[in-house]
């Protein structure tokens, strides 16, 4: 019965629903049976044509990727490519957040163009955090809730593992001396 | 310039000679001096802690000259790592400290290494955030809530943020009329105050639409001053219905119900 309740609470939702919503809207409802009755949908729903997914903090219905090809039929435009600056400088400001453009355009060794700051800003992706407190107090920058819904992240700890950004000062500490011609 | 073994390359002093035969690549395929430079090292399985800098600066220089077209803009910072370059090398023939107080390596290459490391991780991860299932091109979700009249759904709310992106957009659009009578006018806010709450009078109204029908950037902008008090002062409400749609703006009444 409760996970009738919260099945249909998920669907008609158009924004991913947190649990402290569905438990509101629930009310009164013990936590843990919510959280029994979520698991039982994941399950129910795991290996069917759509899924349920935690994201961006919150529960939401959506397509398997495998049917993507077919559903992408419903529509006439196309996701558009995202450009290889854009996912740098989004990816910079996903695991540097916050982070200003000064320092993106130092890790990249070029210069940031304002259109796409402008492009990331207009998708809701990334968001001005505030101003940092350097000569100029330049923006700060950091990715936004649309960012964790668009690509499919509960939080930001689900991005891509970052243990692979080495420590790069380490690296010098450890590396055996380097023969010396140049 | 044919067909020279790159592990031998260090060993040959002219440099016109160390060129071995890259495939041509065009400048606008990178994304500025550190993707060129990696992708030459990575090309050629130079190692990275050792980069044969007299050979990288002629391949480096080879792949900029190739594009004069390259604009003004650009190419500052291409030629920023050009010099980058010649200076490492320089500095790599004459006497030099070899280690530091430490006892640990000194080697002018670390500084560059370090950014060339660092941005390499950055590229990866870009990818691999580009290959996260992504909303409307892997993955969908419910298209439209299936309307019906009995329920009663509440107005989702606009933030500042939405209004000025949409803002830029009107202005980005409009701005391309070219007009050259040049006349001074004087506006006040005011004066827009009244005229955004008679046109919302008749009912709710699209931003775009209220600034189209003003002319000049001065007219946009004190207007958009107007909205911004309006909406402090609760007299009209701003209304976004999902990210990026149109905003709508309408009069508040009294008890805070929304005047449709």
């Amino acid at each position: 019965m409760l996970s009738q309740k919260v099945e249909a609470l998920i669907l008609a939702s158009d924004e991913p629903i947190s649990f402290e919503k569905l438990r509101l809207f629930l009310s009164p409802v013990d936590a843990s049976k919510l959280h029994g009755a979520l698991s039982i949908l994941e399950e129910h729903y795991a290996g069917r044509g759509i899924q349920l997914k935690q994201i961006a903090g919150g529960w939401q219905f959506r397509t398997a990727p495998a049917y993507a090809g077919i559903v992408k039929q419903l529509w006439q435009t196309k996701a558009p490519r995202l450009s290889r600056s854009m996912l740098e400088i989004l990816a910079i400001i996903a695991y540097q957040q916050p982070t200003t453009r000064a320092e993106i355009e130092a890790m990249r060794g070029m210069k940031v163009s304002s259109s796409i700051i402008g492009g990331l800003l207009e998708r809701g992706w990334i968001k001005v955090l505030g101003r940092k407190d350097v000569p100029g107090r330049p923006h700060l920058y950091g990715t936004n809730k649309q960012f964790l819904a668009d690509f499919g992240l509960n939080s930001l700890h689900d991005l891509p593992d970052s243990s692979q950004l080495v420590d790069v000062d380490g690296i010098f500490q450890e590396r055996p001396t380097a023969s010396k011609n140049p | 310039m044919v067909g020279v073994k790159l592990s031998e390359q260090a060993a040959i002093t002219d440099l016109q000679t160390m060129l071995p035969d890259l495939p041509p690549v065009q400048l606008d395929a990178f994304e500025g001096p550190l993707d060129i430079l990696l992708h030459l090292i990575r090309k050629q399985k130079m190692d990275i802690f050792n980069i044969p800098i007299a050979t990288i600066t002629a391949q480096y220089s080879n792949i900029i000259d190739s594009d004069l077209s390259l604009n003004v803009d650009v190419a500052g910072e291409y030629l920023v790592m050009a010099s980058t370059l010649m200076q490492l090398k320089s500095r790599l023939l004459l006497p030099r400290p070899e280690l530091d107080e430490e006892g640990n390596d000194i080697d002018p290459r670390d500084v560059l290494v370090a950014q060339l490391l660092a941005y390499e991780q950055y590229r990866l991860l870009a990818e691999e955030i580009n290959e996260l299932p992504r909303m409307h091109r892997d993955i969908f979700k419910r298209a439209a809530f299936p309307e019906s009249e009995n329920i009663e759904r509440p107005l989702p709310l606009a933030d500042l943020e939405a209004l000025l992106v949409a803002f830029g957009q009107v202005l980005k659009r409009m701005t391309k009329e070219v007009r050259h009578r040049v006349v001074l006018e004087s506006m006040s806010v005011r004066e827009q105050i009244q005229f955004v709450i008679a046109s919302l009078q008749g009912g709710s109204m699209q931003f775009h639409d209220l600034l189209h029908e003003l002319r000049g950037r001065e007219a946009w902008v004190t207007t958009l001053l107007a909205i911004l008090e309006l909406w402090r002062q609760r007299i009209i409400q701003v209304v976004q219905s999902e990210h990026n749609a149109g905003i709508t703006l309408l009069l508040c009444v009294h008890d805070d119900k929304v005047l449709i």
